[in-house]
């Protein structure tokens, strides 16, 4: 393993002629093996995880208490009023499904393009996914009130009661597609996990590890008749996991594309929340990732490169998000209806004005700034902006929903103020984010380490241990 | 990474073990897959390559087949589209159904049944992408024969770099071309760093003994079940059965004809949420329920508005509730009875069916079905006040000449404010059914049944005075 790590090199080039690397510092197989499981089998992770967990678990033990007031309460104790019945909690559910979203598109999409850059950061991500919508479920699960009959969301069978779901209902969609993409989701980021875990059962020192990561192996070998059906199943995943993705965001758009409202009921909403969720999702990994490689010394697998395409693709994004803004203004007006004309003034010079304006200039506004290279590349900048988005993106969630506030009749007219718990639900739920992240990091391998090793240029790697440049590696091919 | 007492208890090689395979280690994908060719063409069959990531060209080198999971899959999501369609069908598009009923619920103007499959198509994708990925995942595992906990391969403290940095090529004893001594030179050719013999350990077979009791005491508990089933069959049992989802099947309401609420302690001072034993309320005062506005002409009277005869007569405002009040000089005088029915009471038979089915509802409990009083709360009632226990008046038959001699008026005046020991039926059934009522009474005369003695003359007696 190289001991020094080359940080001046550069493969965000963009040279035709030459394959940029995707893992830098001539590392073969073993040495990524060992950076990666180095998170894990450190003694003791470094003391920014300690005050990151601690954090997180503080900020997690708040969200208990605000749930455990909110049972025992009753919803009365959120802001939500009439007209605003919906306030904080599918904001919150709306903002984290879009982040999870990211994690799909990395794993599946990019999987599907064959886009090779996916490997060092499609693991993370698909944890990212999977806590989030963890974040994501919680608000619409307690906003149900009773929650000792939450099973009443399913279509279970009841003794004596004709009682079922009604099916039209894009609530009850909404069970379905967050339900199916938690649980696929799952699948897909335990089985791209297995043969990792199973090198980890291979390394592991103590008993228990050798106990509990040999049961999650499955008792891989790495057999190629098991790759071979690993690698379709895998694909079968990715396609399936694609067109699912699309459809979560797109059910979850309906939630309000298909009431009648001024402002929710347009046709736009599908495609614009799904730009819009991997827009905060790859913001949302940006956030991650920076910190994560400098903290566990993964410089040399989640590259600058890796990062640059990251920013491009926030950078798209972003630009369709903006693009839905102003068409939704143009239909408003172009359509001629002016409860819609009104809904879309409102937005952005009424009663929520402030909350409109916070959105675009963060959402809109900021990411061009990745225009420039020196903010692409830049660890700094691009946290700062993807924190920006992040924010962009919880605002727009707010504004959409605030359009309840001033509907048809204006005697019916009323602002939404979030009360405390709402807020420290809303904090407390990036405890339980980060709590099961920190986690994932220590104890599970955070890269993908077998998909890793496809992309290293296997030809005479020896040869080049530690001794030349990765970009030399890819010149040599 | 050194496990101290594996690789020793395994270095034994005798009859305790059997050679199950050679592992070749090589160290990089290319000559791996090479070994693998050389190795196909030399006749090989049962052999795997293992390596830490899918090395490419390595399934046509070992001649590994496509695998069917693709199709398993595609099966599955069918079963999963008709699933889908069948379950949302079923739940919102049907009521009566022998199991469980559905619940036919017509919403947001979206059609049921097979109009309504727009609405239903979010729902089917998702179920079809979900048991799509399960049989995908679980599918994959199957076919690979995993989880598998225990192989002799992990016993290798080499083979551990299989999921790292090495690539092993694994020729099984099993195969027809085996041969040890050979088929390790042929692996040193192949160009292998090192080979190592995998053994599979014959003495560990043995089930530990605390697993083998855990396993009997297991079995009786499983036995357990079946045998309470058995015992349980046929009996007879007096606690109600066991209710495990109580959903909103009980609820803190009052049901009609139930006893109301009591507070009080003391069973001889009852303190009742309505201050009466009744969990029934009448309507307040001054409100009609809708559609049955009683105005004062002949159609809600049954007789003449403004014949009545004095404010104390025992007609439609007599308090039924005490037969003591009943007064046999104020009986005489009664109000001009209609003696045909009034106007927007259509004499059919189609009102005579109707006035049956309400009859059948509202009248045969006391009076039976054949108007002689034969109902079952008269011959129940009767029972116990010839044993002492109750005080009965005895139902008054239809047929007897008194009532068969009634204008319609009047009868429908008894049926209206009740009559005696008869309750009023005014609050429960329409004025339009209680004249269909009388039709059917009416009709029920007609038919020459006779009044059964005892009862006839038990009512005749006891309603002497309510007769004219």
């Amino acid at each position: 393993m190289a001991s020094t790590i080359d940080m001046s090199l550069d493969n965000t080039f963009e040279d035709p002629s030459r394959r940029a690397p995707l893992v830098l510092g001539g590392m073969d197989y073993g040495d990524v093996t060992d950076n990666v499981a180095a998170i894990w089998e450190a003694d003791r992770p470094p003391k920014t995880w300690y005050v990151v967990f601690t954090i997180a678990l503080v900020l997690l033990g708040i969200l208990g208490a605000c749930l455990f007031h909110l049972i025992m309460k009753g919803t009365g104790v959120w802001g939500n009023n009439n007209p605003v019945y919906w306030g904080f909690p599918i904001v919150n559910f709306v903002f984290w499904v879009g982040i999870g979203h990211a994690g799909t598109l990395i794993s599946a999409i990019l999987f599907l393009f064959r886009q090779n850059w996916r490997t060092s950061i499609n693991r993370a991500a698909e944890a990212m996914t999977i806590f989030a919508v963890v974040c994501a479920g919680l608000f619409p699960g307690v906003h149900i009130g009773r929650l000792w009959v939450f099973y009443w969301l399913f279509p279970v069978p009841t003794e004596h009661l004709a009682m079922w779901p009604n099916f039209r209902s894009p609530l009850l969609w909404d069970v379905f597609a967050v339900g199916t993409y938690a649980t696929v989701s799952l699948l897909f980021w335990y089985m791209g996990m297995v043969p990792d875990i199973a090198t980890f059962r291979d390394r592991t020192k103590t008993k228990l590890g050798k106990f509990v990561y040999s049961l999650l192996s499955l008792g891989w070998t790495g057999s190629a008749r098991n790759w071979h059906r690993y690698e379709m199943a895998y694909t079968i995943l990715a396609a399936l996991a694609t067109p699912l993705v699309l459809s979560v965001h797109t059910i979850v758009s309906f939630d309000f594309a298909v009431s009648q409202l001024p402002g929710w009921h347009t046709t736009i909403f599908p495609p614009y929340f799904v730009a819009g969720a991997i827009f905060s999702g790859f913001a949302m990994v940006v956030t991650l990732m920076v910190p994560c490689r400098s903290l566990f010394k993964l410089e040399r697998l989640i590259t600058i490169r890796h990062l640059e395409n990251m920013n491009k693709i926030i950078m798209a994004t972003g630009l369709m998000v903006g693009t839905a803004y102003g068409i939704e203004f143009f239909i408003a007006w172009y359509g001629g209806v002016k409860y819609e004309g009104f809904a879309f003034w409102n937005r952005a010079f009424g009663n929520y004005w402030w909350a409109y304006w916070i959105m675009v200039s963060c959402n809109v506004f900021i990411p061009q700034l990745f225009w420039i290279k020196w903010f692409r590349t830049n660890l700094v900048a691009m946290v700062i902006i993807c924190i920006f988005v992040n924010i962009g993106m919880w605002f727009e969630r707010f504004v959409i929903t605030m359009s309840l506030s001033r509907d048809f009749l204006p005697s019916s007219w009323a602002m939404f103020r979030p009360t405390e718990i709402d807020i420290l639900m809303l904090i407390g739920s990036f405890g339980l984010f980060f709590t099961l992240f920190t986690l994932f990091c220590r104890f599970l391998p955070v890269i993908a380490i077998s998909e890793v090793k496809n992309v290293i240029p296997h030809d005479h790697h020896d040869d080049e241990h530690g001794d030349h440049s990765g970009a030399e590696v890819a010149a040599a091919h | 990474m050194a496990h101290s007492h594996k690789p020793e208890k395994e270095k034994p090689v005798g009859p305790s073990s059997k050679l199950v395979s050679l592992v070749a280690q090589f160290d990089d994908p290319d000559s791996l897959v090479a070994a693998c060719d050389r190795a196909r063409r030399e006749g090989y069959q049962k052999m795997d390559a293992y390596s830490p990531f899918p090395v490419h060209g390595i399934d046509d080198a070992i001649g590994i087949r496509r695998t069917r999971l693709p199709f398993f899959v595609l099966a599955i999501a069918f079963c999963g589209l008709a699933f889908a369609l069948f379950l949302q069908y079923y739940v919102n598009s049907t009521d009566e159904s022998p199991l469980f009923p559905g619940y036919k619920f017509f919403i947001s103007g979206k059609p049921l049944g097979v109009p309504g499959v727009p609405a239903n198509i979010p729902v089917t994708f998702e179920i079809i992408v979900l048991s799509s990925a399960f049989a995908t995942f679980f599918g994959m595992w199957i076919l690979n024969g995993l989880p598998r906990f225990a192989n002799p391969l992990h016993r290798i403290p080499r083979f551990r770099r299989a999921t790292n940095d090495r690539f092993f090529l694994v020729l099984e004893a099993e195969d027809e071309k085996f041969n040890e001594s050979r088929s390790r030179q042929q692996l040193e050719e192949w160009g292998a760093t090192a080979i190592e013999e995998c053994h599979l350990d014959l003495t560990d077979h043995e089930i530990p003994k605390n697993f083998k009791m855990a396993g009997i005491v297991l079995l009786f508990a499983l036995l357990l079940p079946p045998a309470l089933i058995y015992r349980a069959a046929g009996m007879t049992n007096r606690n109600p059965r066991l209710h495990v989802v109580p959903d909103m099947d009980w609820q803190d309401k009052f049901k009609t004809q139930t006893v109301g609420p009591n507070f009080s302690n003391d069973e001889l001072v009852p303190d009742y949420l309505f201050g009466d034993p009744s969990a029934m309320r009448h309507p307040v005062a001054g409100t009609i329920a809708r559609g049955d506005a009683t105005g004062q002409d002949e159609f809600h009277l049954g007789y003449k508005p403004g014949s009545e005869p004095a404010p104390a007569h025992g007609g439609p405002n007599a308090n039924t509730q005490d037969p003591a009040v009943q007064d046999p000089a104020a009986q005489a005088a009664e109000p001009e009875w209609l003696t045909s029915f009034p106007g927007g009471v259509q004499v059919s038979e189609a009102t005579i069916a109707r006035g049956k089915q309400r009859f059948e509802i509202y009248c045969t409990p006391c009076h039976g079905f054949d108007g002689n009083g034969g109902g079952l709360t008269n011959q129940h009632a009767q029972a116990l006040a010839v044993q002492g226990k109750a005080n009965w008046t005895a139902v008054k038959s239809l047929h007897d000449p008194a009532v068969k001699s009634q204008a319609v008026g009047r009868i429908f005046d008894t049926i209206t404010n009740g009559r005696a020991t008869m309750g009023p039926y005014q609050n429960q059934i329409p004025a339009a059914d209680r004249w269909a009522i009388v039709m059917y009474v009416k009709a029920l005369q007609q038919t020459g049944i006779e009044t059964t003695g005892a009862t006839a003359e038990a009512s005749s007696a006891t309603e002497a005075p309510a007769g004219n």
